[in-house]
């Protein structure tokens, strides 16, 4: 296959995506991914954050270690062994195989600390994009060019891109790259106070983008642009006897409302087909806070349904959350 | 000339067709500065290129352009072909772009450099390299470095490529390529001339004497640069 093919494999890109931190970007990700997997779909998980959450979560500390020592040399595999011949300007990408997780038909392709450096040169290759450059072009459309190959060669159904907590050009090239984004969030004022701004980073990203494709080449590989709203997924409420207690209740009344004002009509406002007609059910299901579980299962590497902490009790609660999201995603990406 | 009126349906399809170019007009804009941007600090193409200027149509000057088409192909009892759908291939420089440089003979390494880096960026060429020259001795070089040669009544002189961006929408330029000495030709000559050509006889032979004028100038210029190339390789030989 050539490495500049121009067709887009069918798999869905999905982000979740909240330039706010400590929402469980990383948690939810793994955890969706693998209820989807657990389907029979072939996933894979891109750790697109220079901090490697992703990884260090499916990978014992030692491995991460290892990997991120390789990844300059020849034996590298991780996403900076893929883009360093793009950022030190030596030509196309370079291929290496995602790893297998823990989780059967689950794959990941392994962040670096060093994808900081491609951030970086990112931010010049948007300039050059915008000047209709080639090596411009090139550079922002690595990293969906190389995904699409590995999708095209595992033939893969969904892809989860785990970001980091910023609104940065790292951020910006893998929400374009996406076909849908979530957006994730906590109960608290901040998380509210977050999402009044990133209606507006997603839209101008889009519309930048639509300017820059307009005037691109029509026989080179570029992202899409259109990432589609899919929902949202409120978690970490507090539940006391069984019930979201009236304080978090008031919280995703109040989230709710902000998600249409600051999402869903600016999306809508600059092209209807980035959300979905059956946007009022914007909730993609709810995640309560697992605290005990979460801390287990990111030194297993697993799911929290599979951990061997907690109850069995949590971990069926913790299965059926993250069943009904991914059933949920299968449903409205369909 | 008697002025030939327009049917009201050609009228309202060049208003159409204005009212298009408007709402996309910065299309153009961005289009032009891209090129330029590109060309002005290509290192293939610094040492050569004095300065370099663009601009996009006004939508005004289409219009003109247009009805005047038009008058001429009724005038030739010819059917108006230009539509909303063909405006954008039809008219070729509603993005230009210019390149001025020195002398005549630079464009040896300019056009080399054109070409290469038109293909490098993936641009494609619609047409071109045109060579418009009224002048003998520069007809041979233009026709030397494998260009069309054009002769127009005005005496104008620029060498013309035209650019596609490539795209979807097939987006083009225009890019001029003249001398210093061309370009105050043809800015006294836009002057006097656009978008209403004058009257005035003596105005139409000073300019005509001023093309000789100017591409003396140029021809001048060509010949000092030659000497003193010589006059270098001569020195550094001997040393």
């Amino acid at each position: 296959m050539k490495l500049d093919s121009n067709s887009r494999h069918k798999a869905i890109r999905i982000a979740l995506y909240n330039h706010k931190g400590g929402v469980g970007k990383t948690t939810l990700t793994v955890n969706i991914a693998s209820a989807l997997a657990d389907k029979g779909y072939k996933v894979l998980l891109v750790d697109s954050d220079p901090q490697c959450n992703l990884t260090s979560y499916l990978f014992e500390e030692s491995v991460v270690d290892s990997l991120l020592d390789e990844s300059d040399t020849q034996k590298g595999r991780t996403l900076w062994s893929v883009l360093k011949p793009i950022v030190e300007a030596e030509g196309n990408y370079n291929y290496v195989s995602p790893y297998d997780t823990l989780v059967p038909h689950l794959m990941l392709l392994a962040g670096d600390i060093r994808l900081a450096e491609f951030e970086e040169s990112l931010g010049l290759f948007w300039g050059e994009c915008l000047q209709r450059r080639i090596r411009g072009f090139r550079g922002t459309n690595a990293l969906s060019a190389f995904v699409n190959q590995c999708c095209h060669k595992f033939e893969i159904d969904y892809v989860f891109y785990d970001t980091g907590p910023n609104i940065g050009p790292l951020n910006r090239i893998i929400l374009l790259d996406c076909d849908y984004f979530i957006v994730p969030v906590s109960c608290d004022l901040f998380s509210i106070r977050a999402l009044k701004s990133l209606g507006h980073t997603l839209a101008s990203w889009i519309t930048d983008w639509r300017t820059i494709t307009r005037l691109a080449p029509v026989d080179i590989y570029l992202m899409t642009g259109k990432p589609k709203f899919l929902g949202y997924i409120p978690q970490r409420f507090k539940i006391y006897g069984g019930a979201i207690t009236r304080i978090s209740q008031k919280y995703i009344a109040k989230l709710e409302k902000v998600i249409f004002s600051e999402i869903v009509s600016i999306l809508r406002d600059i092209d209807e087909g980035l959300v979905d007609k059956r946007a009022h059910v914007a909730k993609l299901g709810e995640v309560k806070d697992f605290s005990t579980l979460i801390q287990q299962a990111q030194s297993e590497g697993v799911p929290l349904s599979k951990t061997t902490a907690g109850t069995a009790g949590q971990k069926e609660q913790a299965a059926r959350a993250f069943d009904k999201i991914a059933k949920a995603i299968i449903l409205k990406t369909l | 000339m008697t002025r030939v009126k327009l049917p009201q349906r050609t009228i309202e399809s060049i208003n159409g067709m204005v009212k298009l170019y408007k709402k996309e007009q910065s299309q153009f804009k961005t289009f032009a500065r891209q090129v330029h941007d590109l060309f002005s600090e290509h290192p293939l193409l610094v040492p050569y290129i004095h300065s370099m200027k663009y601009r996009v149509k006004k939508p005004d000057h289409l219009r003109r352009k247009l009805l005047k088409k038009a008058r001429e192909a009724y005038g030739r009892k010819e059917k108006f072909l230009i539509t909303e759908a063909n405006l954008y291939e039809e008219i070729d420089d509603l993005a230009g772009v210019r390149i001025l440089h020195l002398h005549t003979e630079q464009m040896t390494e300019i056009n080399a450099s054109l070409l290469k880096i038109i293909e490098e960026q993936k641009y494609v060429l619609i047409s071109g390299p045109v060579a418009n020259t009224w002048d003998i001795e520069y007809e041979k070089f233009f026709k030397g470095l494998n260009m069309q040669i054009s002769e127009r009544d005005t005496m104008y002189t620029s060498v013309h490529y035209v650019l596609g961006a490539n795209n979807i929408y097939q987006t083009r330029c225009e890019l001029q390529v003249r001398t210093l000495m061309e370009e105050v030709w043809g800015e006294v000559s836009h002057k006097i001339n656009y978008p209403i050509e004058t009257s005035s006889i003596s105005c139409k032979e000073q300019i005509k004497v001023l093309a000789r004028v100017t591409s003396s100038c140029t021809r001048l210029v060509d010949s000092i640069f030659k000497s003193y190339h010589e006059h270098q390789s001569f020195h550094t030989s001997k040393k």
